[in-house]
């Protein structure tokens, strides 16, 4: 599969192309037009225990799509559906990354994911659900992001500190703790959380430039409430 | 040429953040590692044990994280490979067998972190199964209690004019009166009672008698003619009025509906009830008490007949009665079935109570009865 992002920025897409067999996961709901050679099939990855903890623990979409070029090479167009930067990580078989629920875009058919427990601190008071998906394997990775996606370079033993509901993928070679949010970053949360991850390289780690939490909120303000 | 499958991440001032694939291979005297982003270039680099630090990290703390101080700065390399980590422990010299072992130790204890964790929600999730299970009547109680008494009533009365639709109504005569007198005797007793109670005789050879939510009550003509006296017939209206009064009626509703239901209503939700109840079909008529439930009817219904003066002996005679001679169709015993310590309950019940002297009904049972059965019944 070849990958291209059209329309860099707050609206892009990514322009996928297949050869005839090839097949990728996507986030059902990303798909936008499609060759006619490439047929849609709704598969549950991990089983029907594995999609359903995730719809369930993270609320991640009950079904990843697989669209297949079965009938011949053809392309396919994905979007997110925030608005919000793309990007595309090629796995070396060897790396691999953790993502947040909702920053799962698509996938190479070589991709692994596996929905994973996350420690029940992390969970509780990471705000990410108890389960965000482990993503591996060798191929082309396409995440999405609310806002730009900023990419933070951790070199080993390297710290930073990261408002969780900025985070988009991080690689397991990092490690980090969830800590209480000092005074001055608490006064920033509109989701009043106040909880921030400390990150430790090294490693990679995505942030998102928006908070969806915060955007949420700062949206309902607008939204008449009736009653 | 031979492609190779790295097996690691190395980590180091020139190479990038997420790292650089390379296969690491244990020889006698170190590690080798081999570079494999550019296959046309394989670069290899030779480490001896002796320079080499070991222990735990990354994000579950269960790699393998090895340094050492190469020419151009600082190597980190993650491992995560099992069998890899093995051969590594066992070539290695004594130098390294300490740190081999707090790292090992520290994986042992995120392994049995995460095994507790596990344990903890497996734990929880037992809890709460458990907890439904058990508390589930608490909360079918507290989804009853939620709903209005219009809203009951709204339920039951269109059941009850359904149901009344296909039969043929008595509205006068005899028997008619006997039984309005006895409701009203038993229905001034109850204390704020928030159900305005209707009584209709139905003429059908069925020995029989109901009571819907809100407080409708079907009394058949085929239940009066096996009564031996008003008593007995008041005994049965006891229990019925008691059926509504502790809302057993919406209570089964609501069990059957499942959590659902009771969720929805004690979210505030009534009207998705109704809703839910077309949908799954529950016929009221059919509803089936438990077992409690009949206790709970019988003893109130008692206490009801002694406030209202009505000698209560005449409920556990007809009780008995009906159940050891099951002739005919006695259709209240299948939603009624009569044991033997149901009857020595309601003997032993009565018997505690302070005794008062019964007021007699004004109706004549004998008269009554011969309206309905001995001879032919006047034209509706
Ligand atoms: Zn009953």
């Amino acid at each position: 599969m070849r990958s291209e992002i059209l329309y860099p920025g707050a609206f892009p897409m990514v322009r996928v192309e297949l050869a005839e067999g090839e097949h990728i996961k996507a986030e059902s709901g990303a798909m936008v037009a499609l060759s006619p050679t490439v047929d849609v099939e709704s598969k549950m990855e991990g089983g029907f225990l594995g999609a359903l903890s995730r719809k369930l623990l993270t609320g991640e979409k009950f079904f990843f799509q697989t669209l297949r070029a079965s009938r011949g090479p053809g392309e396919i167009l994905l979007a997110p559906t925030v608005p919000g930067e793309i990007v595309v990580i090629e796995l070396d078989g060897v790396n691999e990354y953790m993502v947040q629920k909702d920053g799962f875009l698509a996938g190479a058919e070589t991709v692994k994911i596996e929905s994973q427990m996350q420690s029940l601190s992390r969970g509780l008071l990471g705000g990410e659900g108890f389960f965000i998906l482990k993503i591996g394997g060798k191929g082309t990775l396409i995440l999405n992001s609310f806002g730009a996606i900023h990419k933070i370079e951790l070199k080993p033993d390297q710290e930073y500190i990261v408002d969780n509901n900025h985070l988009v993928a991080w690689s397991v070679t990092t490690s980090y703790n969830i800590e209480k949010a000092a005074s001055g970053w608490v006064a920033s949360f509109t989701s009043g959380e106040g909880f921030v991850c400390r990150f430790r390289g090294p490693g990679v780690v995505y942030i998102q430039s928006r908070n969806p939490g915060s955007f949420g909120a700062w949206v309902r303000q607008f939204i008449p409430v009736s009653e | 040429m031979t492609t190779i499958t790295p097996n690691a991440l190395c980590f180091g001032d020139e190479f990038p953040a997420s790292g650089v694939p390379c296969l690491v291979q244990v020889e006698g005297h170190g590690l080798t590692v081999t570079f494999v982003s550019d296959p046309a270039e394989r670069r290899s680099e030779s480490v001896p044990f002796s320079g080499l630090t070991v222990s735990a990290g990354g994000l579950d703390h269960d790699q393998l994280v090895v340094k050492w101080a190469g020419p151009k700065g600082e190597r980190t390399l993650y491992l995560k490979n099992a069998d890899m980590i093995r051969a590594f422990r066992q070539a290695a010299p004594d130098h390294l067998n300490a740190p081999f072992e707090r790292a090992a130790e520290r994986v042992r204890q995120v392994r049995h972190r995460h095994r507790m964790i596990w344990s903890i929600i497996g734990g929880t999730i037992l809890a709460v199964v458990l907890g439904l299970w058990f508390g589930a009547d608490l909360l079918v109680e507290l989804a009853v209690d939620r709903i209005p008494v219009e809203w009951e009533q709204k339920l039951g009365e269109s059941a009850y004019r359904d149901f009344l639709s296909h039969q043929e109504v008595v509205k006068e005569g005899l028997g008619v009166t006997a039984v309005e007198e006895m409701a009203h005797r038993l229905t001034e007793q109850i204390p704020n009672n928030p159900y305005k109670f209707e009584v209709t005789v139905v003429k059908s050879d069925v020995v029989n008698a109901f009571a819907l939510p809100g407080g409708y009550v079907v009394v058949f003509t085929g239940l009066m003619k096996k009564a031996e006296s008003g008593e007995e017939v008041a005994g049965v209206l006891g229990h019925e009025l008691n059926h509504v009064l502790q809302r057993h009626g919406l209570n089964r509703i609501v069990k059957q509906l499942g959590l659902v239901a009771v969720v929805s209503i004690v979210l505030g939700d009534q009207q998705g009830l109704v809703g839910l109840m077309k949908q799954l079909g529950v016929e009221l008529l059919t509803l089936k008490f438990g077992r409690e439930q009949e206790t709970e009817a019988d003893l109130t219904g008692l206490q009801l007949l002694h406030r209202a003066k009505i000698d209560p002996s005449g409920m556990i005679t007809f009780f008995q009665r009906l159940s050891e001679k099951d002739e005919g169709r006695t259709e209240w015993l299948s939603t009624h079935p009569m044991s033997r310590t149901r009857a020595e309950r309601l003997k032993a019940e009565l018997a505690a109570m302070p005794k008062k002297t019964p007021e007699p009904f004004t109706f004549d049972w004998a008269k009554v009865r011969g309206s309905l059965g001995v001879q032919p019944v006047v034209d509706p």
